[in-house]
Protein backbone atom coordinates (compact mmCIF):
# COMPACT_ATOMS: atom_id res chain seq x y z
CA UNK A 1 0.00 0.00 0.00
CA UNK A 2 2.80 2.31 0.80
CA UNK A 3 4.61 1.46 -2.12
CA UNK A 4 1.54 2.23 -4.40
CA UNK A 5 1.17 5.68 -2.63
CA UNK A 6 4.76 6.13 -3.56
CA UNK A 7 4.41 4.85 -7.15
CA UNK A 8 1.16 7.72 -7.44
CA UNK A 9 3.42 10.24 -5.81
CA UNK A 10 6.40 9.70 -8.20
CA UNK A 11 4.08 9.63 -11.11
CA UNK A 12 2.44 13.19 -10.09
CA UNK A 13 6.13 14.18 -9.84
CA UNK A 14 6.84 13.29 -13.20
CA UNK A 15 4.67 14.46 -14.78
CA UNK A 16 4.65 17.77 -13.14
CA UNK A 17 8.64 18.14 -14.06
CA UNK A 18 7.80 17.49 -17.20
CA UNK A 19 5.50 19.42 -17.37
CA UNK A 20 5.06 21.11 -20.85
CA UNK A 21 5.41 17.63 -22.46
CA UNK A 22 2.64 16.15 -19.99
CA UNK A 23 0.56 19.44 -21.12
CA UNK A 24 1.85 18.50 -25.32
CA UNK A 25 0.48 14.79 -24.57
CA UNK A 26 -2.88 15.67 -22.95
CA UNK A 27 -3.82 18.58 -25.23
CA UNK A 28 -3.81 16.11 -28.36
CA UNK A 29 -5.90 13.50 -26.50
CA UNK A 30 -8.09 16.10 -25.44
CA UNK A 31 -8.25 16.47 -29.62
CA UNK A 32 -8.62 12.87 -30.09
CA UNK A 33 -11.42 13.17 -27.00
CA UNK A 34 -13.37 15.93 -28.48
CA UNK A 35 -13.47 14.79 -32.08
CA UNK A 36 -15.02 11.82 -30.92
CA UNK A 37 -17.34 13.55 -28.92
CA UNK A 38 -18.51 16.08 -31.94
CA UNK A 39 -18.94 12.39 -33.87
CA UNK A 40 -21.61 11.74 -30.68
CA UNK A 41 -22.98 15.58 -30.88
CA UNK A 42 -23.48 15.00 -34.76
CA UNK A 43 -25.39 11.80 -34.45
CA UNK A 44 -27.60 13.22 -31.99
CA UNK A 45 -28.47 16.30 -34.16
CA UNK A 46 -28.76 14.23 -37.26
CA UNK A 47 -31.22 11.85 -35.45
CA UNK A 48 -33.20 15.26 -34.20
CA UNK A 49 -33.22 16.13 -37.89
CA UNK A 50 -34.10 13.41 -39.23
CA UNK A 51 -36.90 12.66 -36.59
CA UNK A 52 -38.18 16.01 -36.75
CA UNK A 53 -38.46 16.10 -41.27
CA UNK A 54 -40.23 12.27 -39.86
CA UNK A 55 -42.96 14.48 -38.46
CA UNK A 56 -43.47 16.08 -40.79
CA UNK A 57 -44.09 13.86 -43.90
CA UNK A 58 -47.52 13.32 -44.93
CA UNK A 59 -49.35 11.83 -47.84
CA UNK A 60 -52.49 13.59 -48.81
CA UNK A 61 -54.34 11.22 -50.98
CA UNK A 62 -57.48 13.27 -52.84
CA UNK A 63 -60.97 11.24 -53.41
CA UNK A 64 -63.07 12.54 -55.86
CA UNK A 65 -65.96 14.94 -54.76
CA UNK A 66 -68.92 12.27 -55.16
CA UNK A 67 -67.69 10.08 -52.93
CA UNK A 68 -69.94 8.95 -50.35
CA UNK A 69 -68.84 10.34 -46.72
CA UNK A 70 -69.71 6.63 -45.06
CA UNK A 71 -66.15 5.56 -47.69
CA UNK A 72 -64.07 8.17 -46.75
CA UNK A 73 -64.84 7.29 -43.18
CA UNK A 74 -64.46 3.96 -43.90
CA UNK A 75 -60.90 4.84 -45.40
CA UNK A 76 -59.76 6.75 -42.21
CA UNK A 77 -60.84 3.45 -40.49
CA UNK A 78 -58.83 1.45 -42.32
CA UNK A 79 -55.67 3.77 -42.52
CA UNK A 80 -55.69 4.29 -38.32
CA UNK A 81 -55.58 0.05 -38.55
CA UNK A 82 -52.76 0.10 -39.45
CA UNK A 83 -49.61 -0.19 -37.74
CA UNK A 84 -47.54 2.07 -39.34
CA UNK A 85 -49.71 5.35 -39.94
CA UNK A 86 -49.60 7.81 -37.15
CA UNK A 87 -52.48 9.92 -37.63
CA UNK A 88 -54.84 10.40 -39.90
CA UNK A 89 -57.04 14.11 -40.48
CA UNK A 90 -60.16 13.62 -42.46
CA UNK A 91 -60.71 16.62 -44.46
CA UNK A 92 -63.93 17.42 -45.77
CA UNK A 93 -64.84 18.79 -49.01
CA UNK A 94 -66.19 22.25 -47.27
CA UNK A 95 -62.97 22.36 -44.93
CA UNK A 96 -60.80 21.90 -47.58
CA UNK A 97 -62.26 24.52 -50.04
CA UNK A 98 -62.52 26.96 -47.04
CA UNK A 99 -59.13 26.01 -46.35
CA UNK A 100 -57.97 26.80 -50.45
CA UNK A 101 -59.91 30.21 -50.18
CA UNK A 102 -57.99 31.19 -46.85
CA UNK A 103 -55.02 30.39 -48.33
CA UNK A 104 -55.34 32.19 -51.65
CA UNK A 105 -57.22 35.28 -50.21
CA UNK A 106 -54.85 37.84 -51.36
CA UNK A 107 -55.04 36.64 -54.94
CA UNK A 108 -57.64 37.80 -57.29
CA UNK A 109 -57.31 35.98 -60.15
CA UNK A 110 -57.63 32.48 -58.12
CA UNK A 111 -60.46 33.65 -56.59
CA UNK A 112 -62.30 34.41 -59.48
CA UNK A 113 -61.45 31.11 -61.13
CA UNK A 114 -62.88 29.42 -58.22
CA UNK A 115 -66.26 31.55 -58.89
CA UNK A 116 -65.90 30.65 -62.33
CA UNK A 117 -65.74 27.04 -61.96
CA UNK A 118 -68.52 27.25 -59.70
CA UNK A 119 -69.85 25.36 -56.52
CA UNK A 120 -66.93 23.42 -54.31
CA UNK A 121 -64.63 21.35 -56.82
CA UNK A 122 -62.51 19.61 -53.74
CA UNK A 123 -63.56 16.45 -52.51
CA UNK A 124 -62.48 14.95 -49.39
CA UNK A 125 -58.85 14.80 -48.31
CA UNK A 126 -57.44 12.13 -45.81
CA UNK A 127 -53.97 13.90 -44.77
CA UNK A 128 -52.35 10.92 -43.48
CA UNK A 129 -48.76 10.55 -41.05
CA UNK A 130 -46.72 7.48 -40.73
CA UNK A 131 -44.26 6.75 -37.95
CA UNK A 132 -41.21 6.82 -40.22
CA UNK A 133 -40.27 7.82 -43.60
CA UNK A 134 -39.86 3.53 -44.54
CA UNK A 135 -43.38 3.54 -43.33
CA UNK A 136 -44.97 5.15 -46.74
CA UNK A 137 -44.29 2.47 -49.40
CA UNK A 138 -46.28 0.35 -47.26
CA UNK A 139 -49.04 2.85 -46.69
CA UNK A 140 -49.03 4.22 -50.44
CA UNK A 141 -49.66 0.31 -51.31
CA UNK A 142 -52.30 -0.21 -48.84
CA UNK A 143 -54.64 2.96 -50.68
CA UNK A 144 -54.42 0.75 -53.47
CA UNK A 145 -56.87 -1.83 -52.01
CA UNK A 146 -59.43 -2.26 -54.77
CA UNK A 147 -61.56 -1.26 -52.24
CA UNK A 148 -60.92 2.51 -52.11
CA UNK A 149 -58.78 2.66 -55.68
CA UNK A 150 -61.70 4.08 -56.86
CA UNK A 151 -62.36 6.45 -55.52
CA UNK A 152 -58.94 8.20 -55.05
CA UNK A 153 -58.44 10.98 -57.69
CA UNK A 154 -54.34 11.33 -56.53
CA UNK A 155 -52.26 10.97 -53.76
CA UNK A 156 -49.31 13.60 -53.29
CA UNK A 157 -46.30 12.26 -51.27
CA UNK A 158 -44.84 15.28 -49.83
CA UNK A 159 -41.12 15.20 -51.06
CA UNK A 160 -39.65 15.12 -47.38
CA UNK A 161 -37.74 11.73 -47.88
CA UNK A 162 -35.55 13.21 -50.61
CA UNK A 163 -34.05 15.74 -47.19
CA UNK A 164 -34.02 12.29 -45.18
CA UNK A 165 -31.96 10.93 -47.47
CA UNK A 166 -29.57 14.05 -47.96
CA UNK A 167 -29.73 14.02 -43.90
CA UNK A 168 -28.91 10.64 -43.79
CA UNK A 169 -26.09 10.70 -46.61
CA UNK A 170 -24.56 14.31 -45.05
CA UNK A 171 -24.49 12.64 -41.52
CA UNK A 172 -22.73 9.39 -43.09
CA UNK A 173 -20.38 11.00 -44.97
CA UNK A 174 -19.57 13.29 -41.65
CA UNK A 175 -19.55 10.18 -39.48
CA UNK A 176 -16.82 8.32 -41.92
CA UNK A 177 -14.63 11.60 -42.01
CA UNK A 178 -14.86 12.08 -38.54
CA UNK A 179 -14.18 8.05 -37.92
CA UNK A 180 -10.56 8.80 -39.75
CA UNK A 181 -10.17 11.71 -38.83
CA UNK A 182 -10.57 10.41 -34.94
CA UNK A 183 -7.95 7.62 -35.84
CA UNK A 184 -5.96 9.46 -37.26
CA UNK A 185 -5.73 11.64 -33.94
CA UNK A 186 -5.67 8.62 -31.99
CA UNK A 187 -2.82 7.36 -34.28
CA UNK A 188 -0.86 10.68 -32.81
CA UNK A 189 -2.09 10.33 -29.84
CA UNK A 190 -0.67 7.04 -29.26
CA UNK A 191 2.55 7.86 -30.51
CA UNK A 192 2.58 11.19 -28.69
CA UNK A 193 2.45 9.21 -25.05
CA UNK A 194 4.90 6.59 -26.72
CA UNK A 195 7.30 9.35 -27.29
CA UNK A 196 6.72 11.01 -23.86
CA UNK A 197 7.35 7.90 -22.15
CA UNK A 198 10.38 7.47 -23.81
CA UNK A 199 11.54 10.82 -22.97
CA UNK A 200 10.28 10.57 -19.53
CA UNK A 201 12.78 7.46 -19.39
CA UNK A 202 15.45 8.90 -20.96
CA UNK A 203 15.19 12.15 -18.55
CA UNK A 204 14.83 9.56 -15.70
CA UNK A 205 17.65 7.89 -16.66
CA UNK A 206 19.46 8.37 -13.48
CA UNK A 207 16.80 8.32 -11.08
CA UNK A 208 15.94 4.79 -12.41
CA UNK A 209 19.54 3.67 -12.00
CA UNK A 210 19.78 5.06 -8.65
CA UNK A 211 15.97 3.54 -7.54
CA UNK A 212 17.45 0.21 -9.35
CA UNK A 213 20.85 1.01 -7.00
CA UNK A 214 19.33 1.25 -3.72
CA UNK A 215 16.73 -1.56 -3.94
CA UNK A 216 13.67 -0.87 -5.96
CA UNK A 217 11.64 -3.70 -7.28
CA UNK A 218 11.53 -3.87 -11.00
CA UNK A 219 7.50 -3.43 -10.51
CA UNK A 220 8.12 -0.41 -8.23
CA UNK A 221 10.20 1.52 -11.23
CA UNK A 222 7.59 0.97 -14.09
CA UNK A 223 4.94 1.63 -12.31
CA UNK A 224 5.31 5.36 -12.15
CA UNK A 225 5.38 5.38 -15.84
CA UNK A 226 2.19 3.62 -16.13
CA UNK A 227 -0.02 5.81 -13.42
CA UNK A 228 1.46 8.86 -15.08
CA UNK A 229 -0.36 7.75 -18.41
CA UNK A 230 -3.85 6.81 -16.32
CA UNK A 231 -3.13 10.52 -14.85
CA UNK A 232 -3.05 11.88 -18.55
CA UNK A 233 -6.34 9.83 -19.51
CA UNK A 234 -7.83 11.13 -16.61
CA UNK A 235 -6.75 14.87 -17.48
CA UNK A 236 -7.54 14.54 -20.75
CA UNK A 237 -11.07 12.84 -20.10
CA UNK A 238 -12.07 15.66 -17.65
CA UNK A 239 -10.89 18.68 -19.78
CA UNK A 240 -12.75 16.99 -22.64
CA UNK A 241 -15.71 16.55 -20.02
CA UNK A 242 -15.43 20.15 -19.41
CA UNK A 243 -14.91 21.78 -22.66
CA UNK A 244 -17.69 19.15 -23.87
CA UNK A 245 -20.55 20.21 -21.18
CA UNK A 246 -19.92 24.08 -21.55
CA UNK A 247 -20.03 24.13 -25.42
CA UNK A 248 -23.12 21.65 -25.28
CA UNK A 249 -24.66 23.88 -22.93
CA UNK A 250 -23.89 26.71 -25.01
CA UNK A 251 -25.21 25.09 -28.10
CA UNK A 252 -28.36 23.12 -27.27
CA UNK A 253 -30.79 26.65 -26.82
CA UNK A 254 -29.34 27.66 -30.52
CA UNK A 255 -30.09 23.88 -31.79
CA UNK A 256 -33.96 24.26 -30.08
CA UNK A 257 -34.10 27.29 -32.07
CA UNK A 258 -33.31 25.55 -35.42
CA UNK A 259 -35.68 22.81 -34.94
CA UNK A 260 -38.81 25.22 -34.00
CA UNK A 261 -38.16 25.55 -30.51
CA UNK A 262 -38.31 21.41 -29.99
CA UNK A 263 -35.26 20.26 -27.98
CA UNK A 264 -32.51 18.12 -29.32
CA UNK A 265 -32.16 16.92 -25.46
CA UNK A 266 -28.04 17.31 -25.64
CA UNK A 267 -27.40 18.52 -22.84
CA UNK A 268 -29.78 16.23 -21.26
CA UNK A 269 -28.06 13.62 -23.08
CA UNK A 270 -24.70 14.15 -21.82
CA UNK A 271 -25.62 14.80 -18.38
CA UNK A 272 -27.71 11.21 -18.25
CA UNK A 273 -24.76 9.47 -19.96
CA UNK A 274 -21.92 11.21 -18.68
CA UNK A 275 -20.52 8.08 -16.59
CA UNK A 276 -21.05 5.69 -20.27
CA UNK A 277 -19.84 8.49 -22.28
CA UNK A 278 -16.83 9.45 -21.06
CA UNK A 279 -16.10 6.45 -18.44
CA UNK A 280 -15.91 4.12 -22.12
CA UNK A 281 -13.66 7.20 -23.28
CA UNK A 282 -11.59 6.87 -20.30
CA UNK A 283 -11.17 3.03 -20.20
CA UNK A 284 -10.62 3.25 -24.08
CA UNK A 285 -7.89 5.73 -23.84
CA UNK A 286 -6.23 4.34 -20.91
CA UNK A 287 -5.88 0.53 -22.56
CA UNK A 288 -3.90 2.73 -26.03
CA UNK A 289 -2.27 4.83 -23.80
CA UNK A 290 -0.95 1.32 -21.38
CA UNK A 291 -0.28 -0.45 -24.57
CA UNK A 292 1.86 2.40 -26.00
CA UNK A 293 3.86 2.60 -22.62
CA UNK A 294 4.48 -0.84 -22.32
CA UNK A 295 5.74 -0.78 -25.36
CA UNK A 296 7.79 2.69 -25.02
CA UNK A 297 9.17 0.94 -21.31
CA UNK A 298 10.15 -2.60 -22.98
CA UNK A 299 12.17 -0.81 -25.69
CA UNK A 300 13.33 1.55 -23.61
CA UNK A 301 13.47 0.87 -19.96
CA UNK A 302 15.79 -1.44 -18.96
CA UNK A 303 15.44 -2.48 -15.22
CA UNK B 1 30.59 -13.28 3.53
CA UNK B 2 31.23 -13.23 0.38
CA UNK B 3 32.41 -16.24 -1.84
CA UNK B 4 34.03 -16.16 -5.21
CA UNK B 5 34.38 -19.75 -6.48
CA UNK B 6 36.95 -19.76 -9.91
CA UNK B 7 35.21 -16.52 -11.43
CA UNK B 8 35.38 -15.77 -14.74
CA UNK B 9 33.64 -12.59 -16.10
CA UNK B 10 34.08 -12.27 -20.17
CA UNK B 11 32.32 -9.19 -21.99
CA UNK B 12 33.10 -10.43 -25.35
CA UNK B 13 35.48 -13.30 -26.38
CA UNK B 14 38.66 -10.83 -26.59
CA UNK B 15 37.53 -8.93 -23.11
CA UNK B 16 37.98 -10.16 -20.42
CA UNK B 17 36.64 -8.47 -16.97
CA UNK B 18 38.07 -10.74 -14.22
CA UNK B 19 39.50 -14.15 -14.84
CA UNK B 20 39.46 -17.28 -12.52
CA UNK B 21 38.96 -15.51 -9.42
CA UNK B 22 38.73 -16.88 -5.76
CA UNK B 23 38.11 -15.22 -3.21
CA UNK B 24 36.96 -15.45 0.56
CA UNK B 25 35.76 -12.00 2.57
CA UNK B 26 34.84 -12.85 6.06
CA UNK B 27 32.21 -10.98 8.12
CA UNK B 28 33.79 -7.25 9.36
CA UNK B 29 36.65 -7.54 7.68
CA UNK B 30 37.98 -4.35 5.76
CA UNK B 31 39.16 -4.87 2.63
CA UNK B 32 40.87 -2.91 -0.14
CA UNK B 33 41.09 -4.38 -4.16
CA UNK B 34 43.10 -2.40 -6.07
CA UNK B 35 45.04 -2.27 -9.12
CA UNK B 36 45.21 -0.35 -12.29
CA UNK B 37 42.41 0.88 -14.59
CA UNK B 38 40.98 -1.86 -16.78
CA UNK B 39 42.68 -4.90 -14.37
CA UNK B 40 38.95 -5.64 -13.43
CA UNK B 41 38.37 -3.92 -9.74
CA UNK B 42 35.16 -2.63 -10.92
CA UNK B 43 33.91 -5.52 -12.46
CA UNK B 44 34.64 -7.56 -8.89
CA UNK B 45 32.58 -4.94 -6.85
CA UNK B 46 29.44 -5.39 -9.65
CA UNK B 47 29.37 -8.89 -9.57
CA UNK B 48 28.76 -8.30 -5.69
CA UNK B 49 25.84 -6.53 -5.77
CA UNK B 50 24.77 -8.29 -8.78
CA UNK B 51 25.12 -5.44 -11.23
CA UNK B 52 26.95 -7.98 -13.28
CA UNK B 53 26.93 -11.98 -13.73
CA UNK B 54 29.77 -13.73 -14.10
CA UNK B 55 30.25 -15.83 -17.19
CA UNK B 56 31.87 -18.95 -14.80
CA UNK B 57 31.75 -19.87 -11.47
CA UNK B 58 30.04 -19.63 -8.40
CA UNK B 59 29.15 -16.18 -5.86
CA UNK B 60 27.49 -16.33 -3.04
CA UNK B 61 27.03 -13.40 -0.42
CA UNK B 62 25.74 -13.64 3.62
CA UNK B 63 25.08 -17.52 2.43
CA UNK B 64 22.72 -16.48 -0.52
CA UNK B 65 24.33 -17.98 -4.00
CA UNK B 66 23.81 -15.03 -6.05
CA UNK B 67 25.36 -16.44 -9.51
CA UNK B 68 21.98 -16.95 -11.50
CA UNK B 69 19.78 -14.53 -9.17
CA UNK B 70 16.17 -13.98 -10.52
CA UNK B 71 15.62 -10.58 -11.73
CA UNK B 72 12.70 -10.47 -8.93
CA UNK B 73 15.21 -10.93 -6.03
CA UNK B 74 17.94 -8.56 -6.90
CA UNK B 75 16.12 -5.64 -4.91
CA UNK B 76 16.17 -7.99 -1.70
CA UNK B 77 20.38 -8.03 -2.23
CA UNK B 78 20.67 -4.74 -2.79
CA UNK B 79 18.62 -4.02 0.14
CA UNK B 80 21.33 -5.79 1.48
CA UNK B 81 24.79 -4.25 0.01
CA UNK B 82 25.43 -0.40 0.38
CA UNK B 83 27.14 0.85 -2.53
CA UNK B 84 29.23 3.84 -2.77
CA UNK B 85 30.67 5.41 -6.15
CA UNK B 86 33.01 7.65 -7.68
CA UNK B 87 30.33 9.58 -9.36
CA UNK B 88 28.10 10.11 -6.31
CA UNK B 89 24.57 9.00 -8.34
CA UNK B 90 22.58 11.86 -6.16
CA UNK B 91 19.39 13.49 -7.48
CA UNK B 92 20.19 17.02 -8.10
CA UNK B 93 16.53 17.95 -7.41
CA UNK B 94 16.02 16.10 -4.31
CA UNK B 95 18.03 17.41 -1.05
CA UNK B 96 20.59 15.60 0.99
CA UNK B 97 17.50 14.85 3.52
CA UNK B 98 15.08 13.30 0.68
CA UNK B 99 18.23 11.63 -1.26
CA UNK B 100 18.59 9.25 1.76
CA UNK B 101 15.53 8.72 2.00
CA UNK B 102 14.73 7.96 -1.44
CA UNK B 103 16.23 4.76 -0.83
CA UNK B 104 13.38 3.82 1.79
CA UNK B 105 11.26 5.40 0.34
CA UNK B 106 11.61 3.25 -3.30
CA UNK B 107 11.93 -0.04 -0.92
CA UNK B 108 8.35 0.53 0.59
CA UNK B 109 9.50 2.11 4.32
CA UNK B 110 6.57 3.00 6.37
CA UNK B 111 6.98 7.31 6.77
CA UNK B 112 7.57 7.11 10.24
CA UNK B 113 10.93 4.75 9.91
CA UNK B 114 11.60 6.95 7.37
CA UNK B 115 11.96 10.34 9.52
CA UNK B 116 13.50 8.22 12.27
CA UNK B 117 16.73 6.84 10.53
CA UNK B 118 17.88 9.74 7.61
CA UNK B 119 18.10 12.13 10.92
CA UNK B 120 20.18 9.09 12.25
CA UNK B 121 22.16 8.25 9.15
CA UNK B 122 23.10 11.69 8.66
CA UNK B 123 24.46 12.14 12.19
CA UNK B 124 26.89 9.70 11.38
CA UNK B 125 28.03 11.09 8.38
CA UNK B 126 28.15 14.31 10.49
CA UNK B 127 25.25 16.00 7.82
CA UNK B 128 22.48 16.85 10.70
CA UNK B 129 22.81 20.29 9.57
CA UNK B 130 22.68 20.17 6.15
CA UNK B 131 19.64 17.79 5.23
CA UNK B 132 17.91 20.63 2.97
CA UNK B 133 20.69 20.91 1.35
CA UNK B 134 20.62 20.62 -2.61
CA UNK B 135 23.73 18.47 -3.82
CA UNK B 136 24.89 21.10 -5.90
CA UNK B 137 25.05 23.64 -2.65
CA UNK B 138 28.01 20.55 -1.12
CA UNK B 139 31.46 20.06 -1.36
CA UNK B 140 32.01 16.79 -3.40
CA UNK B 141 33.50 15.06 0.11
CA UNK B 142 29.88 16.26 1.85
CA UNK B 143 28.08 14.91 -1.72
CA UNK B 144 30.10 11.61 -1.01
CA UNK B 145 28.99 11.32 2.61
CA UNK B 146 25.42 12.18 2.09
CA UNK B 147 26.02 8.88 -1.02
CA UNK B 148 27.44 7.02 2.41
CA UNK B 149 24.55 7.89 4.42
CA UNK B 150 22.29 7.04 1.83
CA UNK B 151 23.63 3.64 1.38
CA UNK B 152 23.72 2.58 5.11
CA UNK B 153 19.76 3.22 5.31
CA UNK B 154 18.79 -0.41 4.89
CA UNK B 155 22.01 -1.28 8.09
CA UNK B 156 23.56 -3.22 5.26
CA UNK B 157 25.56 -6.15 5.92
CA UNK B 158 27.85 -5.52 3.46
CA UNK B 159 29.20 -2.25 2.00
CA UNK B 160 30.98 -1.65 -1.31
CA UNK B 161 32.59 1.60 -2.44
CA UNK B 162 33.38 1.70 -5.80
CA UNK B 163 36.65 4.47 -6.02
CA UNK B 164 34.50 6.68 -3.60
CA UNK B 165 37.93 9.17 -3.31
CA UNK B 166 38.33 9.33 -6.73
CA UNK B 167 37.52 12.60 -7.09
CA UNK B 168 37.91 13.98 -3.68
CA UNK B 169 41.01 16.03 -2.62
CA UNK B 170 43.23 14.64 0.08
CA UNK B 171 41.38 16.09 3.27
CA UNK B 172 37.81 14.95 1.94
CA UNK B 173 39.37 11.47 1.15
CA UNK B 174 40.75 11.61 4.56
CA UNK B 175 37.23 12.29 5.83
CA UNK B 176 35.47 9.53 3.60
CA UNK B 177 37.74 6.86 4.67
CA UNK B 178 37.65 7.65 8.61
CA UNK B 179 33.95 7.93 8.05
CA UNK B 180 34.24 3.49 6.12
CA UNK B 181 36.60 3.13 8.58
CA UNK B 182 33.88 4.35 11.74
CA UNK B 183 31.06 2.04 9.34
CA UNK B 184 33.58 -1.15 9.84
CA UNK B 185 34.09 -0.58 13.35
CA UNK B 186 30.75 -0.91 14.12
CA UNK B 187 31.04 -4.27 12.24
CA UNK B 188 29.83 -3.51 8.52
CA UNK B 189 31.95 -5.46 6.08
CA UNK B 190 33.49 -2.87 3.66
CA UNK B 191 34.98 -3.55 0.87
CA UNK B 192 36.93 -0.57 -0.97
CA UNK B 193 38.01 -0.52 -4.62
CA UNK B 194 40.95 2.13 -5.15
CA UNK B 195 44.12 2.94 -7.17
CA UNK B 196 44.88 5.64 -4.60
CA UNK B 197 47.97 4.20 -2.91
CA UNK B 198 48.02 6.94 0.28
CA UNK B 199 44.71 5.48 1.35
CA UNK B 200 45.70 1.95 1.19
CA UNK B 201 49.07 2.13 2.62
CA UNK B 202 47.31 4.26 5.72
CA UNK B 203 44.99 1.58 6.20
CA UNK B 204 46.90 -1.38 7.11
CA UNK B 205 43.72 -3.29 6.11
CA UNK B 206 44.03 -6.44 3.71
CA UNK B 207 44.60 -5.60 0.25
CA UNK B 208 43.34 -7.64 -3.02
CA UNK B 209 45.70 -6.74 -5.97
CA UNK B 210 44.55 -7.34 -9.35
CA UNK B 211 46.37 -7.39 -12.89
CA UNK B 212 44.62 -8.38 -16.20
CA UNK B 213 41.81 -9.53 -14.61
CA UNK B 214 43.27 -11.68 -12.20
CA UNK B 215 44.01 -11.72 -8.62
CA UNK B 216 48.04 -11.31 -8.00
CA UNK B 217 47.92 -10.76 -4.23
CA UNK B 218 46.33 -11.12 -1.26
CA UNK B 219 47.77 -9.86 1.78
CA UNK B 220 46.28 -9.57 5.16
CA UNK B 221 47.77 -6.33 6.01
CA UNK B 222 49.23 -5.39 2.96
CA UNK B 223 50.20 -2.62 0.88
CA UNK B 224 49.70 -1.00 -2.72
CA UNK B 225 52.57 -2.77 -4.57
CA UNK B 226 51.83 -1.65 -7.93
Amino acid sequence: MITALRAVKFAFQNFGRNFWLSLITVSMLVLTLLTVNVLMVLQQVASKAIAFAEERIEVSVYFYPATAEERITGAAGYLRGLPQVRDVEVITSDEALRRFSDRHAADEAILQSLDEVGGNPFGPTLVVKAYGADDFPFILDALDNPQFRNDIREKDFSSFEDIIDRIRSTTDRIQLFGMVLSAIFLLIATLIVFNTVRIAIFIHREEIGIMKLVGATNAFVRAPFLIECLIYSLFSVAFTAVIVYSSVAVMDPKFSAFFGGESVGLLEYFIRNWYWIFGMQFVILTIINMLATMVAMRKYLRV
Amino acid sequence: MIHFKNINKTYSPNIVGVRNVNLHIRPGEFVSIVGQSGTGKSTLAKLMFAEERPTSGQIAVGGWDITRIREHDVPLLRRQIGVVFQDFKLLVRRTVYENVAFALEVAGTPARRIREVVPQVLKIVNLQEKGDRYPKQLSGGEQQRVVVARSLVHRPKILVADEPTGNLDTIHTREIIDLLRKINEFGTTVVLVTHNREVVNALKKRVITLEGGEITSDVEEGRYKL
